[in-house]
């Protein structure tokens, strides 16, 4: 018992010893559950939504207002349904509403006019939630006001059910599970090889001494960085071809329009990543100390990326951590490109975007890492 | 003679720890210098400064005619640095350890790596994980590898800490080996018999230099002073009332030999008489030539009795 003892005392020092990892220990997960705590709820709101109202009338008007909850949808105007289309391709939305022409007078004479509503399939939480809720639009409170007439127009009298919901599931119109989860499935995969093999490259020449031989040699600290980013660039290259590979194969995932695109955006991806994991271990002491950071970051990433619950649909006050997140980024990209066939010039914003993670990672290592002891 | 190693009042502090204090050295080309000092004293940190990995708070260094501040990385070509502790990869064999370095310098010559194997007897672990070398043999991997360059100047910081007399031989063996091929050794240990071994030396106490010079002139330095060997065992009381005594300036135990160094103050006869009336058993005093070891331990604790 007594050599028990011994043994828990000693693991409390080392913990004592080590503040910063009893900082993370306790302060990391109070963080998480703030953020989590804040922005997560299946019931998506604010989703952007792209309407086209060819008949602005007062019914429109009691769909637009009424389409699901309050707050479920921000909706804005484009002009035509091909535009519907392509907001939600681009990313810019993830509905529509199509309300045709004459709508109102159809209704008026109940012939069961129809409404269509658009959903990006690309979105899991989104079209599961629009599964659960597409008979809402048509619930009491829309149809039950329906049966009020228009107060500037004569009294009508409407039937049970006044009008059609046409519902359409873009870029995966069939909505098969894997395609919602599998592509960000492999992006997160990535990201958890690259930032804990990265992380703990340069902390590890520490621990071992190395570095100190390395210093007195003649290399400069931008040769150490790149020298370090390549290789696991290529690594980890190599292995999220393996899994995206595996997924063709084993899950019929979608090919892309152009590999080589796929290609040049995967090392961007890859680029920011690993550079990031190399800034993560300039600024640790110990690999300890790294890893806990790597996942310090891999969980929001995952939960706050967008890749289950819209970026828009969080307060907006959590939005801006999205937008720190390379997942956010590349989770648009990689549903781009194998689900909605998403080309470079419409994937440019986000392809700058991992862009600039990379280039600022790379500098923050270079300047971070010291090339003298202290 | 060209002076390889400069410094003028260079200075490092931890904190509030003074770890190198205005150090003034000088070293010669072609020489094996060497640092002694006890733990602590800043031996590393001194090095560490020398090789340009640590900034100094304060003073000047010139190496290899350059400036230690403002041309560091022409330096860092022409120096090897093997580090105290084992600072190679575990896990990559022996060549390729020796391969990454030449890597790190630029050397592409096969054969230099080869030459380098031969020259420190690695062949037969060519294609071992230097991780599971013995100690000897790491410290020869180590060297090897921070001379893929053939650099001009060596520092090696305690190269035979904790390795056993014979393979310590065969490293100081490589050492004048590397030292006659004209390339300058900068070394620190605590092992007085390595003192000897060097063409000059300097002596590190908490930070300063005491003593600087070839090993004939630092036993020199304690030629106002009386060294006596006599055969008494240890013991505390005859130790303690000698260093009560007026005159006496160090009592130290080897074993069944007391050493004691007395200042000209006190007389061959005086200090037979003092430790009879202390120690009752026989015992054969006699004057002896002063060693290495006499004047490490009288310079680093201050000349102050122990």
């Amino acid at each position: 018992m007594k050599l028990i003892l011994a043994l828990i005392r000693k693991e409390f020092i080392h913990l004592r010893r080590d503040p910063r990892l009893l900082g993370f220990i306790i302060v990391m997960p109070i963080i998480l559950t703030t953020l989590f705590g804040i922005a997560l709820k299946l019931e998506p709101d604010n989703v952007k939504m792209a309407y086209v109202d060819k008949d602005p009338s007062f019914f429109s008007n009691l769909i637009k207002t009424n389409i699901w909850s309050e707050g479920y949808f921000d909706l804005y105007e484009v002009a035509d349904v091909e535009d519907i289309r392509n907001e939600i391709r681009l990313g810019h939305a993830r509905a529509g509403l199509y309300i045709p022409k004459d709508f109102s007078a159809e209704l008026i004479e109940n012939n069961q006019p129809s409404v269509f509503l658009y959903i990006d399939g690309t979105m899991p939480s989104l079209a599961t939630a629009m599964d659960n809720n597409s008979s809402a639009i048509t619930d009491e409170a829309v149809t039950t006001d329906m049966y009020f007439s228009d107060p500037d127009g004569p009294a009508i009298v409407i039937a049970q059910d006044p009008f059609n919901l046409e519902v359409e599931t873009l870029f995966n119109p069939d909505k098969i599970e894997t395609w919602f989860f599998l592509p960000g499935v492999v992006g997160i995969l990535i990201m958890q090889v690259a930032l804990i093999l990265t992380s703990t490259t340069v902390v590890r020449e520490r621990e071992g001494n190395t570095l100190e031989q390395l210093l007195v040699s003649p290399m400069m600290r931008s040769q150490f960085i790149i020298g370090k980013i390549i290789p696991y660039v290529i690594i980890s290259l190599i292995d999220f071809y393996a899994i995206l590979g595996f997924s063709w194969m084993v899950f019929d995932l979608p090919e892309p329009n152009s590999h080589a695109v796929l290609f040049l955006l995967a090392v961007t991806y890859l680029a920011a990543l690993i550079s990031m994991g190399l800034a993560i271990s300039t600024i640790s002491q110990t690999q300890q100390q790294a890893i806990f950071i790597s996942i310090f970051v891999l969980i929001p990433s995952i939960l706050l990326s967008g890749f289950i619950f819209p970026v828009e649909a969080m307060p907006s006050y959590i939005q801006p951590v999205a937008y720190i997140i390379p997942f956010t980024y590349f989770v648009e990209i990689i549903r781009g490109i194998l689900l909605k066939g998403n080309d470079l010039i419409e994937l440019m914003p986000y392809f700058l975007a991992l862009c600039a993670f990379a280039v600022f990672f790379t500098v923050f290592s270079i300047f971070r890492f010291r090339k003298t002891l202290s | 003679m060209t002076v390889t190693i400069e410094t003028q009042n260079l200075t490092r502090i931890f904190g509030d720890f003074v770890a190198v204090d205005k150090l003034n050295l000088s070293i010669n080309s072609g020489e094996i210098f060497g640092l002694l000092g006890p733990n602590a004293a800043g031996k590393s940190t001194t090095i560490r400064l020398l090789a340009g990995i640590l900034r100094p708070n304060s003073g000047e260094a010139s190496i290899l005619g350059f400036n230690l501040f403002t041309q560091t990385e022409l330096i860092k070509q022409r120096i090897g640095y093997v580090a105290q502790q084992f600072s190679l990869y575990p896990d990559l064999t022996v060549f390729e350890n020796i391969m990454f370095y030449a890597g790190l310098y630029g050397v592409d010559n096969q054969n230099r790596l080869h030459e380098l194997l031969d020259l420190y007897d690695l062949i037969q672990f060519k294609n071992k994980n230097a991780g599971l070398l013995s100690g000897g043999y790491k410290r020869r991997l180590a060297i090897a590898c921070a001379t893929t360059h053939d650099p001009e100047l060596l520092f090696l910081d305690e190269p035979t800490a904790g390795i056993d007399p014979v393979t310590r031989k065969e490293l100081w063996d490589l050492f004048y080996s590397l030292s006659t091929n004209g390339k300058t050794l900068f070394v620190t240990t605590h092992y007085m018999e390595e003192a000897e071994r060097c063409n000059r030396l300097a002596f590190l106490s908490h930070g300063k230099l005491v003593a600087q010079g070839t090993p004939i002139e630092i036993r020199g330095s304690l030629k106002d002073r009386r060294i006596y060997s006599s055969d008494i065992p240890h013991d505390p009381v005859l130790t303690t009332a000698l260093m009560k005594s007026p005159g006496i300036q160090l009592v130290n135990q080897f074993g069944s030999e007391l050493r004691i160094i007395t200042d000209t103050s006190v007389s061959p006869e005086q200090l037979q008489y003092l430790i009879a009336e202390n120690y009752k058993i026989p015992f054969k005093l006699q004057a002896v030539t002063p060693s290495i070891e006499d004047a490490f331990i009288l310079l680093t604790s201050n000349g102050e009795k122990q």
